[in-house]
């Protein structure tokens, strides 16, 4: 087992050079993804005019919101892991996978942890130069930014986030392609989970029921929690059914690899 | 003139090819129309989230917003079905050489790779956006004349040609990037812009998506000739950018054509 987590930092560094190799399409990533923002501003800036709250919300909280949400995104969501993994179970590429002394949930996250910093790299200086260019022309509220709550649920939405992945891909074993229920669970995500607006937005009613859900965790919960937004006990509660729920997909995704494995047949060489 | 015709033969056989393909996977067409219908869904939500704090948004209404974002999202799935499948095929087609193949044949490279494949699904979902427009044209109580509606297909049409501009030019970046698949990121971030009012926008932003990348004509120009009547300064406009930019695209896709290295044997 030891030996199995020293090939660890091998599969990071492997994950790593793999996804540098790579720049110019994690470059052009990183620059698209500042687009929302873009977008955000100009439509929030139209939905402000003459008006200087909406919901709980100032012009300046809620582009900070979506700023922070970028960064969240950056750390903590998948790039393709997903269909990384599908195309291994589908193509069989799994076999070689499968005769190396490391479990393969390890062996991902390995790769995920290598992607995200690979991605980091790429995305610093747009990400940047993006909030220097927000903030000039609308004062942000960075000076809530609350980092002792923040990371700790930036570092829970990335576990949920790549367990809820693993779930996800690993039904590769039973069906032939599953881009169409990674797309739906997408729009699941960007909707209940704060990505399109944050959830507070939302009527009372339908924002403690997103809350029940695992999304909200993802990116509204960490967010809110960066933006310094939540009350002590929120956060609280919000780390319990952070961590709730990725350990049971982790359960989950662990069920899944074994009745997998069992209907699984390595073909070839 | 004779090739033109030439041209519309070879896409309707290659239709004909695709849809074969295409009904081979039922199951795949009603899955990926609930996926589909599930993002618009998404969309219709946002605006409604926002409407239920504000009555208006850049002098629009929620169904004369609803009338927009379903407009985008009928120009979208139209794109979708015909010509966007064939078109995000190409990174892979360049890194593995299976471009070989299309360049051999004798038609116009762009015209092969533009319509080789078809997605049925979306056609359904463009059939429940029109619905959508119909709709919250009745909640507005505008009964559009025939000369309007057929107006407003022509600037889907123009509106389909501008996604092709921005797709095409997208795509062709593979020819120098190895790994190019962020590119249809790359589209449907950018094409957010589409669902903007276009009173919404100022400054710079107004002008780059209007003149340079015109999204902000896109849904926005057939949209408010449906509500508000013909502008024809505003057509004109939107006729020309998106003409430019298709041509533009067009040299892009040639200029990178000519980098183009077999990776086959």
């Amino acid at each position: 087992m030891i030996a199995s987590f020293s090939a660890l930092p091998t599969v990071f560094s492997i994950g790593l050079q793999r996804q540098l190799a790579y720049r110019w399409n994690y470059l052009l990533r990183a620059l698209f993804s500042a687009m929302p923002l873009l977008v955000s501003w100009v439509f929030w800036g139209a939905v402000f005019e003459g008006k200087s709250t909406v919901g709980s919300y100032t012009l300046a909280s809620l582009l900070t919101y979506y700023a922070v949400l970028l960064i969240v995104e950056s750390v903590s969501s998948p790039a393709d892991d997903d269909f990384q993994i599908s195309r291994e179970i589908r193509e069989g590429t799994l076999n070689s996978i499968l005769l190396r002394p490391l479990p393969y949930g390890l062996y991902r996250a390995a790769l995920f942890l290598s992607g995200r910093c690979a991605y980091l790299v790429a995305a610093a200086i747009p990400v940047l130069l993006c909030f220097f260019l927000l903030s000039r022309v609308v004062p942000l509220e960075l000076g809530s930014i609350d980092l002792a709550r923040g990371i700790p649920a930036i570092l829970g939405s990335a576990l949920l986030q790549f367990s809820l992945t693993l779930c996800l891909s690993l039904t590769s074993f039973w069906l032939l392609d599953i881009s169409a229920l990674i797309f739906l669970v997408y729009s699941l995500e960007f909707l209940a989970g704060g990505h399109v607006f944050p959830l507070d937005l939302l009527p009372p009613v339908l924002f403690r029921f997103a809350q029940c859900l695992p999304f909200a965790y993802e990116y509204w919960f960490p967010t809110a929690a960066l933006c310094g937004t939540l009350s002590p006990s929120a956060w609280l509660t919000g780390m319990a059914m952070q961590f709730g729920w990725a350990l049971f997909f982790i359960l989950v995704a662990q069920g899944m690899w074994k009745a997998g494995l069992r209907k699984y047949t390595a073909a070839g060489g | 003139m004779s090739s033109l015709f030439h041209l519309f033969r070879l896409w309707l056989i290659q239709l004909r090819y695709a849809t074969t393909r295409e009904l081979a996977f039922r199951a795949n067409f009603f899955i990926w129309v609930i996926v589909e219908l599930s993002w618009f869904v998404l969309q219709l939500a946002f605006v409604d989230v926002v409407y239920q704090h504000v009555d208006s948004i850049a002098g629009w209404s929620r169904p004369q917003m609803i009338v927009l974002v379903a407009t985008n999202q009928l120009i979208q799935q139209i794109f979708t079905a015909f010509l966007m499948p064939g078109l995000v095929k190409l990174p892979e087609s360049v890194r593995d050489g299976k471009l070989d193949f299309i360049l051999l044949k004798p038609a116009p490279p762009q015209f092969l790779i533009s319509t080789s494949h078809l997605e049925i699904g979306p056609l359904a979902n463009a059939l429940i956006a029109a619905v959508v427009v119909a709709l919250a044209l009745h909640d507005l109580h505008i009964t559009p004349s025939l000369s309007t509606l057929l107006l407003y297909v022509v600037l889907i049409l123009a509106g389909l040609l501008t996604h092709y501009a921005l797709l095409l030019s997208l795509v062709s970046l593979t020819f120098w990037i190895v790994q190019a698949e962020s590119v249809l990121l790359g589209y449907y971030s950018i094409f957010q812009v589409a669902r903007l009012p276009r009173e919404a926008a100022t400054g710079w932003f107004r002008i780059l998506f209007t003149f340079a990348l015109p999204l902000l004509l896109v849904a926005n120009i057939p949209a408010s000739t449906l509500l508000r009547g013909f502008e024809p300064a505003s057509l004109l406009l939107f006729l020309l950018t998106c003409l430019t930019a298709a041509i533009f695209a067009s040299l892009f896709f040639q200029l990178g054509l000519r980098r183009y290295q077999s990776a086959s044997s």
